[in-house]
């Protein structure tokens, strides 16, 4: 899984009916340099993932990419290839560690 | 398949619902000559990796589908923990 920030939400209309229902979110990935110095930034180049743990703008994610991301749907085959496993509380590097709130801006 | 080094822990706020009790790394993605990847990668660790360790990941979800269920999207998995890699500008020993 990468780490990204929740830029924003994205809806479709109209979208394959696979997709009705589900929440959309852009992510910014984060690189190490940006997490260590805890800026807020991300500095990867976005994307978009289907969220189902509700994530607000400006919280860190960690999302799958690949076709595992579509299994929480198995058995019905979706076309998600993004999904938000986990919604960041903290990060510990080394002896530094973020919290989610320095992480918003 | 790759090496990875581990470089802290991330406690989740939420998470998906087959995850539970699951422990997460921060590892950055280590290249032949040693250097280390841009991003950093969240990793589900079962064998007890500490900071600092090297670490071999697969991206093959198979595994996590068998300890998590078919639903899980859990997929980068630290399947083993380095003792030594031989090349000729070696990537070294575990710390």
């Amino acid at each position: 899984m990468r780490l990204g920030i929740v830029r924003g939400h994205v809806t479709l209309t109209p979208a394959v009916e696979e997709l009705m229902g589900k929440t959309l979110v852009v992510l910014e990935p984060v690189t190490m340099a940006n997490l260590v110095a805890k800026n807020g930034l991300g500095g990867g180049k976005s994307l978009v993932a289907v969220d189902a743990l509700g994530a607000a703008k400006g919280q860190m994610v960690a999302f799958t990419e690949g076709t595992e991301a579509a299994n929480p749907y198995w058995p019905t085959r979706v076309p998600v290839d993004a999904y938000c496993t986990l919604i960041v509380d903290s990060i510990t590097t080394g002896n530094t560690q973020t919290k989610q709130h320095e992480v918003r801006q | 398949m790759f090496l990875a080094r581990i470089g802290g822990t991330v406690v989740p706020a939420a998470k998906h619902e087959t995850l539970d009790g699951c422990r997460f790394l921060v590892a950055q993605r280590l290249e032949a000559d040693g250097s280390a990847g841009a991003e950093p990668l969240v990793l589900i660790d079962w064998l007890g990796a500490g900071d600092g360790s090297t670490v071999l990941v697969s991206t093959d979800g198979d595994i996590a589908r068998e300890r998590y269920g078919n639903t899980t999207p859990a997929r980068m998995v630290v399947v083993g923990i380095l003792d030594e890699v031989q090349t000729p500008n070696s990537i070294g020993r575990s710390a």
